[in-house]
Formats: C-alpha cells, structure tokens, sequence
C-alpha cells in the first residue's frame, strides 16, 4: 500500500513539474507565456512604450486566429526595467520563474540586454533584445537562446559608411570635415567613421578635423568656420547634448541648406518628436521607418493597424516589436511546437516574413540580416511630419561583420 | 580667405565675446566691489536660462513669449541672487579668498542639485519665434539674427552699468567702496545694504545672460561648468572689477577663439588660457585694472 502511495505520489510529482516548468512540452490549449521587460521608465521610456505598442498589436492579431499553432494563445506578462541592468536582471528572473514565461522581449538599453542574455541562457528562455543594438549582444559571449531584431552597432556604422560613399558617388563629393566631441568615444568613433569612408571611398578626403570639448555651449565659431570652408559634407560624432546645441546654433545659420550634415540617427521618434525644429536637409540614418517599406504588404497593414489603435504612426520601435512577435511565431511553426529548445533550434538561420521584408537569422550569432536605412529629411505631404527622402537601403548581409572576425573575437574571448 | 569668410569668423568672435562680457560683467562687478570671488555665477547663469525656459513654456502661445521670459528670467534669478546674499555671502566677505571658493565652489553644486530637482534631467529647448529663425547677412556674411539683439543687449549692458557707475549717486557709492569700504562706511553709508544690492545687481546681468543663452541651443545641466572657467579668463584678462575690461576682455578671448577654430582648431582653448597666463604673470591686476586692487 505504501509502494502504491509513493509511486502516485511521484507521479503527481512529475506532473506537477512538467506543467509548471516553462519548457515543458506544450499541452493542447497551454497558454503561451510571453514577458516584456522593457524601459518604461528611465530613459528608454519613449521607444518602449511604442515597441510595447508594437508587441501588443502582433499579439492581438494572432490571439484574434487562436493564438501560436492557432491553439496556444498569448498571455503576455509585462515588467519595467526602468532602463537598469540590475532591475532587469531582478525583473526577467522573475518572469522566467514566477509567471514562466517561454520567451522575453527586452530591453532599449544594450547594458541592459546584455545583463539579462546569461539569465535567459542559464534558465533556457527566449530572448528577444528587440531594440537594442550593441553588437556585443550576438557577437561575444554568445547564447543560442538570444535573437537580435535590430542592425547592430557595426551594421549601422558600416551602412552609414556606403550610404555616404554610394552619395559621394552619385554627387561627386570629394572633400568633408569631422565634427566630434573631444573625448575617447569621439575620439574612437570619428577614427572608425574616417577608416570606414576610406575604404568604402577611396578618394574622399578629409578637409578638416574639430574637435569640440564635451559639453561645448557656443559652436557658433565652429559654424561660420566649416562653412567657410565649404567642403561637400560635414560627418559629426557629437555626444547628445551637443549635437542638440551645435543643430539648434548652425540652423540660424542657414547651415543646413547649405553643408549636407550625414550621419545623426532620426528614428520615426524624432522625425514626429521633433516635427517643428527638425533641419530638413539632414542626412540621416534609420533602423525601421515605416515609409521605407510601405511596399511590402505586412507593413501596410501593420501601419493601418497600428494607425487605427493608437492613432499615430508607428516607430521604428513599433515596427521592432511587432516584428519580434511575428519572427517567433515563425519559428514556432517552423518547430510545430513551443517547446523552447525546438523554437530555438528552428530558429537558427530561419528565413522569416516580417514587416521589413523576408530576413534571414545570420546562423552564426542568431543576428537578423535586417538593413539600416539612409536618406535626407525633407517634409512629404502625406506625413504631418518629414520623412527621408531618397533613402538608400543597405542590406544586412552588405553591412554586417565578417564571419571570421566574430569567430576570432569569440576565440580572443576563451583565452 | 575671401573676406566674407574673414568677416563672418570676426562675427562669431563678437557674439562669442558678448556671451562671455553678459556673464563675466556681473562676476566683476561682484569681485571688484565686494572682493567675492563667487564660483556660483555661472550656475546662477544657467539657472537664469532655466527661468526663461520656464516663463517661455508658460507664455509660448504669444509672439512676446521669448521676449517677456528674458527680462522675467533675470528678475527671478536677482531674486534668488538677494536671497542667496542675506543668508550666505554676507556671512563671508571678511573671509579669505580660497574659503570663499571654496564655500561659492559649494554653493554652485548644491544650486546644480537644486536645478536637477526642480527641471529635471531633461534637455530643455525653446523654439524660437519665426523673425530670428534665418541669419542676416552683413557685407556677405551670414550671421544668426539672434545675434544682434545678443550683442546689442551686450552693449546696452556695458552702457548702462558704465552710466550708473559713473553718473549716479549710488555709482559713486559703489566705486569709493571699491577702494575703501570703511571710509565710506564712516560717512554713514550702510555699506551690507550697498552690497546687497551690488550683488543682487551683478546676478541680475548673469539672470539676463541666462536668460539670452536659453534661445542659443537647448539648456542643458553642467553648462554652467563649461563657461565659468572662460568668465575666469575673461575677467583676469581683463582686470577684476573694470567694466571696460570684461569688455576688452570679451572681445579678445572671442575673436582670439574664433580665429585659431579657423586655422588652429586643436590650439583654440590653449591660446586663451596662454594670454590668460601670460597676463597673471607680466600684469596680475589686468589690462584695465588697477595694482591697488591686485
């Protein structure tokens, strides 16, 4: 009798695990638990509301056909990391154990990201940095269990490279001047931009290098200086604050019409953010804008969608997130199952329909082969904000690094 | 060079100059009549542009809107300046130099919290009115037109305290304290009130700068760290306490720097604090200062 006992007890015992273990395999009807953990306070506040915006509209839309395998609805689970790689450690811990979720959609902050990616490894949970870009996410210390959506740091730095060389091309540029904060980020990064355009256009040439100290308050000297020099375009690596000063100083001037200024990121964000003071003439790059990719049928309607639920355009944030739920969707038929280790293994080079295209997961480090995106500002009368305009797409497969380099970096790393 | 491009780097140096003179005028005024050498102006400064963003975001649905906020703006840090007097820098005129360094050093860190609580980390912009959104252009060279209402604001300050340091009774008042605040005490001049008011004076003319900084960029925490060394520079070339130093001072310590941004980018910071040393060393009092005060 008591044999009998222990044996339905240890029955009940491995039922009790299975069901209550996120990777266990899926039951008939099984809800899928899906976490959020993004900034929704701190500093990525704005770009995560919108791709928490995006998460929802993908989740209302398969949810609405019965869910995952039309039979596993999304119940997602949502948390703050308040833009804080401890708080998002503490957060998607508490996700993977206490609502169990099977996948997490993360964070704006690559610091952030880059704390949660061994969590997710360790307890063998999805992990989506949706938004962030460091490269570092995918190229060292790799987890097959985590995807990026987004072009990475090195992606966007080499699109800007060819977008400005394919530019230089079509204009005849020949000459430009450096902007960049005097310290070791403006440094290195107006060093790597220069190595970049140099190999991209061999006979650019750099006309004159400034070097503002961080924190500068009056660039008007530097404004009447560049533009007498005239060279065909300005590349600057200012820090945030002062790239805001030397934009809102050098439009009096006129300087936008007349020097090309390449370079500065304007998500959807900024272009409706900063709608009035926008300079129209900025060259610019982008991850997602919508308008770069109306013609692909998923995103026309993700825009009516999401135009039609919250009354706005949708972000490259947007974009990012709803295309994350739908990248995972594909993995899951491909698996025709959400169990997470089958997800993950289906997912390994999987070529998927988002609203940015068909784009394929690079085999090596799970990077989606997505493009980034340059163009000049310039106001369009469809939009009640400027949008680019002659916007050049760089493929992921053009821009990203070279295989042999993230295996020797990976190599580097063991030793 | 082609001229205009000469003329158009002269330009900047003057508006340069005349942000430098708004801020460094009250730093001297202060120092020369009450022998404080307050490290807090500059904070005041940004303070005053804090103001102005502030009264802009209220009155921003009239065309007035900016042209209001500046004069309010250095009101409302006058304000803060006298209150900041009655309960502090009286307390330590008598002090030595470095002690009070090192207590207005204090002063502008616990001011520097104070604006992060009240405005908040965010970059704060004001988005100018349509008339002084274009440059003009003068004998070719484009120059933000903003610009001149800067520089004339300038001159009209450093007109404004000349005549009153020297056609006014309290002018008068203020420079004889400059030489000997007991003489004039002894004639019956109550010299704490006289220096209540010279300081709430001088941080009305940092107020004022504030207040025209605010529409040059956006107003960013630590912007007043980046200028006061400048103020510094300005006020040694110059000489502590002249009026017509600070605008000497000004004007060479903006031209100088707009010049060498043309042909000598990574030496422009160098040269000024160059000529700043060089004036330390072969005249300490100055250019229009005089040996008494040194």
């Amino acid at each position: 009798m008591k044999g009998k006992a222990l044996l339905v007890f240890l029955v009940l015992c491995v039922f009790l695990a299975s069901g209550f273990t996120g990777n266990g395999p899926a039951r008939a009807a099984e809800p899928y638990h899906l976490g959020v953990a993004l900034g929704f306070t701190g500093t990525g506040t704005l770009y995560s509301k919108d791709q928490m915006e995006g998460v929802q509209l993908a989740v209302d839309e398969i949810n609405a056909k019965g869910g995952f395998l039309g039979k596993h609805p999304i119940k997602l689970f949502q948390r703050d990391t308040q833009t804080k790689p401890d708080i998002g450690v503490r957060e998607v811990k508490d996700l993977i154990l206490r609502d169990k979720v099977r996948a997490v959609v993360n964070d704006y902050s690559s610091a952030v990201a880059i704390a949660v990616k061994p969590i997710c490894r360790e307890y063998k949970t999805l992990h989506f940095p949706a938004i962030s870009n460091s490269e570092n996410i995918t190229k060292v210390d790799f987890s097959p269990y985590t995807f990026q959506m987004v072009p990475n740091t090195y992606m966007q730095a080499k699109a800007a490279a060819l977008a400005v060389a394919k530019m230089s091309k079509d204009k005849g540029w020949k000459e430009y001047v450096t902007i960049a904060s005097d310290y070791e980020w403006g440094r290195s990064t107006q060093e790597e931009t220069v190595k970049n355009l140099k190999t991209a256009a061999p006979n650019l040439k750099v006309k004159k290098e400034f070097w503002p100290r961080l924190g500068e308050t009056q660039f008007t000297s530097y404004i009447t200086s560049i533009m007498s020099l005239k060279p065909d375009f300005v590349y600057p690596v200012l820090a945030s604050k002062d790239n805001v000063a030397f934009t809102e100083q050098a439009k009096p001037y006129g300087f936008f019409e007349k020097v090309p200024y390449v370079g500065s990121m304007q998500s959807v964000t900024e272009l409706i953010t900063e709608a009035r003071t926008m300079p129209r003439g900025l060259v610019a790059i982008a991850r997602a804008p919508f308008f770069a990719h109306l013609d692909v049928p998923m995103m026309a309607n993700f825009v009516k969608n999401y135009r039609a639920k919250y009354n706005k355009y949708p972000s490259d944030w947007a974009v990012m997130g709803y295309d994350t739920v739908y990248a995972l969707k594909q993995g899951i038929e491909k698996a025709k199952s959400i169990d997470t280790d089958k997800v993950k293994d289906a997912m390994k080079g999987l070529t998927v329909d988002l609203a940015r295209g068909k784009l394929q997961f690079r085999p090596l480090d799970n990077q989606l082969r997505c493009s980034s995106y340059v163009g000049i500002v310039a106001d369009d009368p469809r939009y009640p904000f400027p949008v680019f305009k002659d916007t050049i797409e760089i493929k992921g497969i053009d821009s990203e690094r070279p295989e042999a380099e993230i295996i020797a970096a990976r190599q580097a790393e063991k030793k | 060079m082609e001229f205009t491009n000469l003329f158009s780097q002269f330009l900047s140096g003057i508006t340069y100059g005349m942000i430098l003179f708004l801020v460094g005028a009250g730093l001297s005024l202060i120092f020369g009549v009450m022998n404080i050498l307050n490290f807090a102006h500059a904070t005041l400064w940004l303070i005053g542009a804090y103001f102005c963003y502030s009264f802009w975001s209220v009155l921003q649905g009239y065309g007035f809107a900016l042209w209001l906020s500046i004069p309010l703006a250095a009101l409302a840090t006058a304000a803060v300046g006298w209150v900041t007097e009655i309960l502090l820098i009286r307390r330590i005129y008598k002090r030595e130099l470095h002690e009070q360094l090192l207590i207005t050093y204090a002063l502008a860190l616990i001011f520097g919290d104070l604006i992060k609580i009240v405005w908040g980390p965010t970059d704060r912009l004001i988005v100018r009115p349509p008339i002084i959104q274009k440059p003009v252009y003068i004998f070719g060279a484009p120059l933000d037109s903003y610009f001149v209402f800067v520089i004339l604001v300038g001159f009209a300050v450093a007109c404004g305290l000349w005549w009153f340091l020297k056609y006014t009774r309290y002018g008068h008042i203020v420079k004889a304290a400059v030489f000997s605040r007991e003489m004039v005490s002894a004639l019956g001049i109550p010299i704490p009130r006289i220096f209540t008011w010279v300081f709430t004076l001088g941080i009305f003319v940092a107020g004022l700068a504030g207040g025209i900084q605010a529409a040059i960029g956006s107003v960013t925490l630590g912007m007043d760290i980046s200028i006061i060394i400048q103020a510094f520079c300005v006020v040694v070339i110059g000489g502590f306490g002249s009026l017509a130093g600070t605008l000497v001072g000004s004007l060479i310590v903006g031209e100088v720097f707009s010049f060498a941004i043309l042909y000598w980018p990574d030496g422009a910071m160098v040269l000024i604090f160059c000529i700043t040393a060089a004036i330390l060393i072969i005249r300490p009092w100055g250019l229009f200062g005089t040996a008494m005060r040194a």
